[in-house]
């Protein structure tokens, strides 16, 4: 079996394999290297050496926008909103995948048609909607909306329908336990892995939520990332200097990246997950 | 049947949530009773119960929260706090972004806001929605200050019947910034009057283009260099679209200086397009061998062609400042002219809103801002060289000699340029119009259509945005 | 015994109206932040809104204009053009990997951290993305263009996304660049559920690489396929911010160079918010919401027909 000529074509397939990884890492690396560039150097032409502008593009950056206060921020979104989805995505996958009651199907039914809806298309009301309920300028609707989350709950009914066996909730149920005993002592514990997948696709969605944020929050010291980012775009002042620019999309990726490194077991699994299921 | 139940179950709750809902919005409504209606505020607006006087400063918090599309208000939110006991916020929003995010909150009824602002194509749909205070009313009396600013200015700030509702601090006509030691090389002067009559009309423009190529420089360094001279003209009168000759004229110029390389093809503020203010740029054509990536081997290309000057931007009067940040080595260099129309761009109007209950300190942080002579001094040095709109400031220093420029005055030229507007040509339907154009334009430049097609296309366009416009086509 | 069977009967419907108590804060949160606002939108949809002032009913007008405008058609053309060149790209490249690592000849290794690597561009917004690619592939100063013209693999820039035969492409090609990781991950998971038992028992009838992979996987990986290509369609009718970021020379609704990159929701973009024509706007996302609903309707048809 292992002929050189065999030899030879693995290696040249992990050579292309290697190529397409560099392909997807080469973006963060320029993103990287060029926010240690000044802008003059940026235009001037392209180099995987590191330059020595870090400092003064970091003040420059940090004169106009505290981008670490945006990240807190985001963080004070993006944390809650995430564990509300989390915990009631998973109660109402479960009510809807294992009890029969009235108005079950319908609710699925309107909650797939809610997964086609464009985003834009809501926007205006939700807004109106805000302004009624006087919660503009306020993180509650960024994130008590996590709530029903309609995609979490779709892909979580599934998971529930694949991985837990009625039996089990029966045998505890003959035990005696309630019902929402079951739910956070038995069945939960079984989701979590389900549950940490979409957790972590919802804590990158709401982290990299930029419209909603930036219709509703109106003070600068609320602004969550994105919409700092997105301003920096509006400075003209920053605009003749890229390498600010750079330096703050970086800052703005790597929580993303550093929540990807622990994670990324979770993330895979819930996109193969999904992919099988239908 | 179940099914059907639950389904008109379903329905009845949500309908009775969207009466909560409006319920709710009355509720406000009621509670805030010297608020406006918000739904039409224009028509209020000018109702005696709503005077400034009863709702002004309401909140008495010494708080002014303003929303501006420029860094420029917070430096005069910083100056105006020095003297004043009371605490600005400014909230800087993307351009981009802007109208959606003022609409939906003054359309819920926000009180804050207070001071808010608008760009001159955003006006008009601002001003019909009735986001303005009316400052023509007491106790602000806006038209007792209107000989004291420049006549264009106070007429963008007007609505439709006329009524003040915005004044800006700045005047924004746009003019050509050339560099003189260019214009010396190729031209064999440098005197502003004489540059300006190699940008006198489109052709003309065609020709200096050429020259300028020739002489191994070009003319400019984007595409988008004429934007701001692209005609004089309305695109809409009465409800009609009318496409004048100087807009043809503008387009067969933009095809010739694409078609014959005549520019530098930077983005228009990209970081390409601002480099070039201050020294050459690689001009990378296909004879070009030069290695980009090895700085020795570039500056020794500079030589070779394979990098080029640029001779001028076409920017409006706060182009200064953005050269001013730019220029670098090359300061002292530059001249500014005419260009082929008349033409500005941009400019902060500054009004007051509707539903905003800190009016009385809202007017005079846009007094502040737009009609002292004081500001307008400090303004002027802060920002070194942004024109404002005040003209007894604009008098004082019309000597002022800007160095950037070798000392040029240019207060009493962007004065000239400002007087020779006619405002009166621009129109909310302008941005879409003007994109349907540029659409026409790409294609002809690119081959893709005829002339013809491109033009009829640009019709098809424009009424299938704006149904309500006459068309008639050629 | 009959009565003990009541017994569990109402049990059972007790503990089945819990199941309302589980439901009822995503229903409520619901019905108020997602139902609501869409509603609110579908009445729009009949009236002459403009973002501000008393909406006037127009009945269904602003849809017999939606079905007359050329240009929202031209734009859901643009749409399809762009995902159909992207989903090609997209499915394309994540096959390859899927046959080359459950290859049972070459066993390559370390599928985790390519798989790892291959998902990393999904992870940044998609306005970082965007601003990304515009300066690389800027026309006269990108580095793309340095870089092909230094290695001698062209000789002028190639304007990539001022040339209307170029443009849609390269956006299809970034958002193929983008997404390709998540089909491969999903690819991958399908071949995996395939036993190699399959595989290895027609090796040893003696069947070929290729004889194996068109009887055993794509048979077998048909509805994930199937799957993958219509969810791609809903999503890439939807197709907003790659092409509203990425086309120039500012950005916007436009759709530059020429309007090719105009999609079908930068254009409900461009009356609800640029040209103040709410009700019109909502007439568009309603016409693009009725598309997709047919289609998925064909899509769970068509892979019940599968099963």
């Amino acid at each position: 079996m292992n002929t050189v000529g065999y030899k030879i074509k693995k290696g040249i397939l992990y050579l292309l394999l290697i190529i397409l990884a560099l392909l997807c890492l080469l973006p963060f690396l320029l993103m990287m290297i060029n926010s240690t560039r000044s802008g003059v150097e940026i235009t001037t032409g392209f180099t995987f050496i590191p330059s020595s502008h870090l400092k003064e593009n970091w003040e420059q950056l940090f004169k106009f926008v505290n981008l670490f206060r945006g990240m807190g921020n985001s963080l004070l979104v993006a944390v809650p909103a995430t564990i509300l989805c989390g915990y009631f995505s998973s109660i109402t996958a479960y009510a809807l995948a294992m009890y029969k009651f009235k108005g079950n199907k319908l609710i699925f039914i309107v909650n797939v048609l809610f997964m086609m809806i464009p985003a834009q298309l809501s926007l205006i009301g939700f807004y109106n909607l805000c302004m009624t309920l006087g919660l503009v300028n306020s993180y509650i609707p960024l994130i008590i909306p996590a709530v029903a989350a309609p995609g979490t709950v779709f892909f979580l009914r599934q998971y529930v329908q694949a991985t837990l066996s009625p039996a089990l909730i029966e045998a505890a149920r003959i035990d005696g336990a309630g019902e929402l005993r079951i739910f956070h002592k038995i069945v939960f514990p079984i989701m979590i892995p389900g549950v940490a997948t979409m957790s972590i696709g919802a804590f990158i969605g709401n982290w990299n939520n930029y419209l909603t944020p930036l219709i509703l929050l109106n003070n600068p010291e609320k602004m969550t990332l994105p919409v700092m980012i997105s301003t920096l775009n509006a400075a003209t002042d920053l605009q003749s200097n890229q390498g600010a620019i750079y330096l703050g999309v970086a800052i703005s990726v790597i929580p993303i990246l550093i929540s990807f490194c622990f994670f990324s077991k979770y993330i895979i699994s819930s996109i193969s997950a999904g992919g099988v299921k239908e | 049947m179940k099914l059907k139940k639950v389904v008109s179950a379903l329905l009845v709750s949500t309908m009775l949530l969207s009466c909560v809902a409006c319920g709710n919005n009355k509720n406000t409504d009621d509670a805030n009773k010297d608020n406006n209606d918000t739904k039409t505020p224009n028509t209020e607006a000018a109702d005696d119960n709503n005077t400034p006087d009863d709702s002004a400063d309401a909140t008495g918090d010494g708080k002014l929260v303003i929303w501006t599309l420029a860094a420029d208000l917070e430096q005069f939110a910083e100056k105006y706090m020095e003297s004043h006991d009371v605490e600005v916020e400014t909230v800087v929003i993307e351009p981009a972004n802007y109208p959606t995010k003022v609409q939906t909150a003054l359309n819920g009824g926000q009180t804050e806001p207070d001071i808010i602002v608008g760009e001159p194509q955003m006006l008009e749909d601002f001003f019909d929605a009735g986001y303005f205070e009316d400052l023509n009313q007491a106790p602000y009396n806006a038209q007792d200050y209107a000989d004291q600013i420049v006549d264009y200015v106070w007429e963008v700030g007007q609505d439709a019947d006329g009524i003040q509702r915005a004044i800006s601090y700045q005047i924004t006509p746009a003019g050509f910034y050339y560099r003189r030691d260019i214009a010396q090389e190729v031209f064999g002067t440098e005197d502003p009057e004489e540059i300006g009559k190699l940008f006198k009309d489109y052709p003309t423009i065609l020709e200096t283009a050429k020259t300028l190529k020739d002489k191994g420089y070009r003319i400019f360094a984007s595409d988008g260099e004429l934007n701001f001279f692209s005609g004089n003209t309305a695109w809409v009168v009465d409800n009609k679209l009318t496409v004048s000759e100087q807009r043809y004229a503008y387009m067969d110029l933009c095809v010739e200086l694409y078609k014959q390389d005549l520019t530098a093809y930077a983005a228009q503020w990209s970081t390409p397009w601002y480099q070039a203010m201050s020294g050459p740029v690689p001009v990378l054509t296909a004879d070009s061998d030069v290695n980009v990536w090895d700085a020795t081997e570039f500056a020794s290309a500079t030589e070779g062609g394979a990098t080029t000057e640029i001779f001028a931007y076409g920017l409006p009067a706060w182009g200064v400042l953005t050269m001013r940040d730019n220029v670098g080595e090359t300061s002292g260099k530059w001249g500014v002219c005419a260009g082929p129309t008349y033409g500005f761009s941009g400019g902060t109007y500054i009004g007051i809103s509707s539903n905003s209950e800190r009016k009385d300190t809202a007017w005079d942080f846009l007094k502040f801002c737009t009609l002292n002579e004081e500001t307008a001094d400090w303004w002027i040095e802060k920002s070194e060289g942004d024109t404002v709109s005040l003209l007894s400031a604009l008098e004082k220093h019309k000597d002022d000699g800007n160095e950037v420029y070798g000392g040029q005055h240019l207060y009493s030229f962007w004065l000239e340029q400002a007087e020779g507007l006619d405002y009166s040509v621009v129109t909310r339907y302008d941005t879409a119009i003007g994109n349907a154009w540029s659409n026409a334009i790409t294609a002809i430049k690119t081959d893709e259509k005829s002339k013809e097609d491109a033009i009829a296309g640009f019709y098809d366009e424009v009424e299938a945005t704006y149904p309500e416009l006459t068309i008639e086509r050629e | 015994m009959a009565k003990n069977q009541v017994m569990t009967k109402s049990k059972q419907r007790n503990r089945n109206n819990v199941a309302y108590l589980f439901v009822l804060p995503f229903v409520v949160v619901f019905l108020i932040f997602s139902v609501y606002p869409v509603l609110r939108t579908l009445y729009l949809s009949f009236t002459s809104y403009k973002g501000f002032g008393d909406p006037v009913w127009l009945g269904l007008d602003n849809y017999k204009r939606v079905l007359t405008d050329k240009f929202f058609w031209r734009a859901f053309g643009n749409t399809l053009k762009i995902w159909g060149v992207n989903i090609i790209v997209q499915l394309g490249l994540a096959f390859l990997l899927t046959i080359l690592f459950s290859d049972i000849k070459y066993k390559m290794r370390g599928l985790p951290i390519f798989r790892a690597i291959y998902y990393l561009p999904n992870l940044i917004a998609c306005t970082s993305v965007a601003f990304l690619f515009k300066t690389l592939l800027d026309w006269k100063y990108g580095s793309v263009n340095q870089m092909l013209i230094s290695a001698g693999i062209t000789s002028t820039q190639i304007n990539w996304l001022g040339d209307v035969n170029i443009a849609p492409y390269v956006i299809s090609i970034v958002g193929a660049w983008m997404w390709f990781g998540n089909s491969f991950i999903v690819l991958m998971a399908g071949v995996q559920g395939i036993s190699t038992d399959y595989f290895e028992a027609a090796a040893i009838d003696g069947c070929g690489r290729w004889t194996r992979f068109f009887k055993i996987t794509i048979p077998l990986l048909k509805p994930i396929l199937l799957y993958t290509c219509i969810t791609s369609l809903i999503g890439g009718l939807q197709l907003f911010d790659l092409p509203y970021l990425m086309n120039g020379p500012q950005g916007g609704t436009a759709g530059q160079p020429n309007g090719v990159l105009q999609t079908a929701v930068m254009y409900l973009y461009k009356f609800g918010f640029e040209t103040r024509q709410t009700g019109y706007a909502s007439a568009i996302a309603y016409t693009l919401f009725i598309i997709i609903l047919i289609v998925s309707i064909i899509q769970f048809k068509w892979l019940g027909k599968e099963d």
